[in-house]
């Protein structure tokens, strides 16, 4: 069989697509990380003006699906003149949309921090900010964590979505190969065992930061 | 311009809801097995358990849809139709995390139950259909909320494989009449209102079937 042969002619194009996902996720889990850290805050801590804004933002684009924002911002933005390169659209969809995922975990951490921690930090003379900062948000990290990490797997999944606008990500790539060699079943399960690997070491990764800031109760 | 586009819209929205319902009910058809088994099947059976977890719970949901239209569609002697091809997609994908929901409800469920139903006589199937069953249906609840949002979502997927469904009625009117910001926009408000819509409704039947304390009986008396 040259099915094989034929595979082997394709990793590296395989690995070029990758290297475009891995640029996206490497842009877009941070910065929804911290953009879901500061309206989850919001959510808790600001004024009723603010707090209204973060819970809109968080409901529309947790109820809107990820390839319909990435068709508004790179199809739909145009029409009023904001025009974007395909890789600005996707990592800036992938940010919106886990940043609003990412700032529930937040806010509902932030909840479960119990008042007295907050009165014990502004009784021993802390303003609200050093009480936030140094009391409060290393509680909320911890226990955040495991939904934020759920949630950076689900981003390295719908990546893939990227392909959609145009731009040859590891999925584009596999499409590309599977029309040219005709080989679909094969190019898409390696290039699914590909997004296993990634999921898989990222949550390893992840659950190792996890126990590594563990405070024993 | 909007006015126009509703009727195919609402069109595509019904299929899109079809799509959903087929895909949970696939997904709940597996997944309640799957979860049972995850809890009480003999090792080797949970092995083999634990590799489709993996593929279904670690391939991008796009991958899975074009492994089953073009790989096991384009196979001699195999016809795969588009609507079919999503419900197999995410079906299987949707069977393997509602597998983990009912792992986790199963064991949410207090061993102290099944000691009390077993010490009243009850057989293990007879506790665990009148005992622990209808405890984790409960504690499942909001998770299987949470998949119906997830899976809604993820069957605006299926206009890539050619299913005319809510998202490929946009696109062809985006393309026909150029106006994509506001098609676009229109069906994101579609999505919106189906996503919050289904979660209200899962929210009343929480409620129609809430028992009082359950559910609040973690902490015991005694350490």
């Amino acid at each position: 069989m040259s099915s094989f042969a034929a595979l082997a002619e394709a990793i590296p194009r395989l690995l070029d697509g990758l290297l475009v996902t891995l640029r996206l996720i490497a842009v877009s889990a941070p910065a929804g990380l911290a953009l879901g850290l500061v309206v989850g805050l919001l959510q808790v801590y600001s004024g009723r003006f603010s707090r209204g804004l973060a819970g809109a933002y968080q409901l529309t684009f947790r109820g809107v699906p990820l390839i319909v924002q990435l068709f508004i911002l790179y199809y739909g933005l145009p029409r009023v003149g904001i025009t974007m390169t395909p890789f600005v659209a996707a990592s800036l969809a992938f940010t919106l949309c886990s940043g609003a995922y990412h700032s529930e975990y937040v806010r509902s951490a932030v909840l479960s921090v119990p008042d007295g921690q907050m009165d014990a930090g502004r009784a021993l003379g802390m303003s609200l900010g050093q009480t936030v900062i140094h009391i409060i948000l290393p509680q909320v990290f911890r226990k955040a964590l495991p939904g934020c990490s759920n949630e950076i797997v689900y981003l390295i999944k719908y990546s893939s979505l990227a392909y959609l606008v145009t731009l040859v990500d590891l999925t584009g790539e596999g499409r590309l190969i599977a029309y040219e060699s005709f080989r679909f079943f094969e190019t898409f399960l390696i290039v699914g065992l590909i997004y296993l690997a990634l999921v898989s070491i990222a949550a390893s990764f992840l659950r190792g930061i996890e126990r590594w800031i563990r405070v024993p109760m | 311009m909007i006015w126009n586009a509703l009727p195919a819209l609402c069109r595509g929205a019904g299929i899109s809801l079809a799509l959903v319902a087929s895909s949970v009910a696939a997904g709940m058809l597996m997944g309640v097995p799957i979860g049972i088994a995850h809890v009480y099947a003999p090792r080797p059976m949970r092995a083999a358990l634990w590799v489709f977890d993996r593929i279904f719970r670690g391939f991008p949901e796009i991958v899975l849809l074009f492994l089953v239209f073009f790989g096991l569609g384009r196979l001699p002697g195999v016809s795969i139709p588009p609507f079919a091809a999503v419900v197999i997609a995410l079906g299987l994908r949707s069977a393997a995390y509602q597998g983990q929901i009912y792992r986790g409800a199963l064991e949410m469920v207090d061993r102290g139950q099944i000691d009390a139903a077993r010490a009243l006589g009850l057989s293990m199937p007879r506790t665990i259909r009148h005992v622990v069953i209808p405890q984790a249906a409960r504690f499942s609840l909001p998770s299987l909320s949470n998949e119906y949002s997830i899976v809604l979502k993820d069957t605006a997927l299926a206009f890539t494989v050619g299913v005319v469904d809510l998202m490929s009625r946009a696109k062809f009117l985006a393309m026909r009449s150029r106006e994509t910001l506001i098609v676009y926009a229109l069906v994101a408000v579609f999505y919106c209102v189906l996503t919050h819509a289904g979660v209200a409704v899962f929210r009343i039947i929480e409620r129609r079937v809430a028992i009082p304390g359950l559910g609040q009986r973690q902490r015991r008396l005694l350490p």
